[in-house]
């Protein structure tokens, strides 16, 4: 043990050295001669690899940032099985090493390098969505169909982010990757960075995430800025019965009619309305459970790890990311505005009896399922006995069609 | 940040690729507020053709208290785990199987007799 602590504490003087004298350690043990250099060299050989000797103020940075994922996660329950990932994810890629030796995960043939295939190529994505499919009900939104236009209204977000970012500086890919940030929805923002700007996904993913873990943050000030009080106690009629047969074509006919109009978003929506088929066609049971379960959990522990690795600091602390969370900010912010002022617009031309509650607007933003449950807890302090979640879920879902086919436009128009 | 500075191609994707997501979603909702009224017509023809001249949609439609009535009572039914039994209850004696070990003849000390003889 007595050993163990001199060879650290040797170490840590070597290192302090460094910082302190700004000394060449190399050139130092150079000069010396005889055994007393051999074991010096080693020393030096052994230390030029620790983290130690090559840590810089942004490793440090980033390693604060994992740490604070970890502890917004496990103290605050903020999107646990994301943040969890990501933010060992962040760990585990600024920890310093010497390049050169396939540590890295943007070193070729590294093993976080092989894992990070998954989404450099966007090939984890569509496997989340084949999850996301098979836990999916759509029956709120197959009973109110008109619902899913709100889907549509807060992917406004994608739009306006893609026009600021263009205004500020990025190539149209850069801007178009940095726009589905808006979109609210990680698998989609990791699809198309992947394809249009491999070079900020990893902003971008973060961006995506860490915003939608603070839904719950950003979203409400917003609803009760636009929504007046006396609108947002309207109670909704409850959502009609839905038939098997319904929720069976429901897959079938939004596959074909949103791949028709968007076909670069394939990967994703033939993802999600498989995996929703796997569900309700009622034969393939094993399969629908293994895409909810085993295999979602298994690509959000890859995704999220690979995801979080990606952010090493020479890579990811530039001005850019600053902008891109900036940017990521407002995108949430004129989303969920979309949402709400589209849902109030809305109203005007429904009859009394069949008017929505403007707050299920803000669920246009697809973060499934938190946005709902923003909305219900929302509804519930304006009136206890108003629940809205089963109402909200049905922007909600529309919002991931939403943003995947906005994702396909981007990528037919861009890429 | 300056919007003068975006180019026309940029306005051009914003303006057309919002629209393109409403279209696609009005798609959807337009095929799905007409599939439940091609159901409904499917349902009252083939009711007509079983001779069924008056249907209302009332009767079509099952309301989802009815629906979660129907489903719990299956449930119930369908979960209801015991075997079946005959209610007929009998008192039947029960038969012990005689044994030496605990057969109280041998547990007994013959000492009175012994006391007496002396």
């Amino acid at each position: 043990m007595k050993k163990f602590m001199t060879f650290y504490f040797v170490l840590a003087i070597l290192f302090c050295l460094q910082i302190v004298f700004g000394t060449d350690i190399s050139a130092a043990v150079d000069s010396a001669s005889g055994a007393e250099g051999g074991v010096m060299h080693g020393l030096v050989a052994l230390w030029d690899f620790t983290g130690f000797a090559n840590v810089t103020l942004g490793n440090m940075a980033m390693i604060a940032v994992g740490l604070f994922f970890i502890f917004l996660a496990v103290k605050y329950d903020y999107e646990p099985l994301l943040l969890i990932p990501i933010g060992v994810g962040i760990l585990i890629g600024n920890i310093p090493f010497l390049p050169g030796y396939k540590i890295g995960v943007y070193e070729e043939g590294s093993v976080m390098n092989y894992l990070y295939f998954g989404v450099k190529q966007g090939i984890y994505p569509p496997l989340i969505f084949l999850g996301i499919g098979a836990m999916t009900d759509f029956s709120s939104l197959i009973s109110n169909p008109k619902l899913m236009i709100l889907g549509a209204a807060a992917q406004v977000g994608i739009f306006a982010t893609f026009l600021g970012a263009s205004a500020l500086g990025f190539s149209p890919e850069e801007a178009g990757a940095i726009g589905i940030i808006g979109g609210a929805d990680g698998p989609t923002a990791i699809f198309l960075s992947s394809k249009l700007a491999p070079q900020l996904m990893g902003a971008i993913a973060i961006a995506a995430y860490s915003y939608m873990a603070l839904v719950p943050v950003i979203q409400p000030p917003i609803m009760r800025l636009l929504i007046p009080k006396k609108e947002r106690a309207i109670k909704m009629k409850p959502p009609r019965a839905v038939s098997k047969t319904e929720k069976i074509l429901f897959p079938l006919i939004g596959l074909l009619l949103t791949c028709f109009i968007s076909p670069s978003a394939l990967p994703l929506l033939g993802m999600l309305f498989f995996g929703n088929l796997l569900k309700e066609s009622g034969v393939t049971e094993r399969l629908a459970d293994t895409a909810r379960n085993s295999m979602i959990n298994i690509v959000t522990i890859l995704l999220g790890l690979t995801v979080g690795a990606s952010t090493q600091a020479d890579v990811f602390l530039t001005l850019a990311s600053i902008k891109i969370f900036g940017l990521g900010a407002l995108s949430f912010m004129v989303a969920t505005a979309g949402g709400l002022l589209f849902a109030r617009f809305l109203n005007v031309f429904l009859k009394k009896d069949n008017k929505i509650n403007p707050l299920i607007g803000a669920a246009g933003v697809s973060a499934v399922p938190d946005s709902a449950r923003v909305v219900q807890n929302e509804g519930l302090k304006t009136d206890p006995n108003n629940h809205l979640l089963m109402h909200a879920m049905a922007p909600n879902v529309s919002g991931v069609i939403g943003s995947a086919v906005a994702a396909g436009i981007m990528l037919s128009f861009l890429l | 940040m300056n919007l003068l500075t975006v180019t026309n191609q940029t306005w051009t994707i914003t303006l057309l690729g919002w629209v393109i997501v409403f279209a696609a979603l009005l798609f959807l909702v337009g095929v799905f507020l007409l599939v439940p009224k091609v159901f409904t017509w499917s349902a009252k023809r083939r009711l007509k053709t079983k001779g069924k001249t008056q249907v209302t949609d009332d009767q079509l439609a099952i309301s989802g208290e009815t629906n979660a009535a129907i489903a719990t009572a299956l449930h119930l039914y369908f979960s209801e785990m015991h075997d079946e039994e005959s209610a007929v209850i009998t008192i039947k004696e029960v038969r012990r199987r005689y044994s030496p070990w605990n057969s109280k003849l041998y547990g007994m000390n013959n000492s009175s007799y012994y006391k007496l003889r002396s």
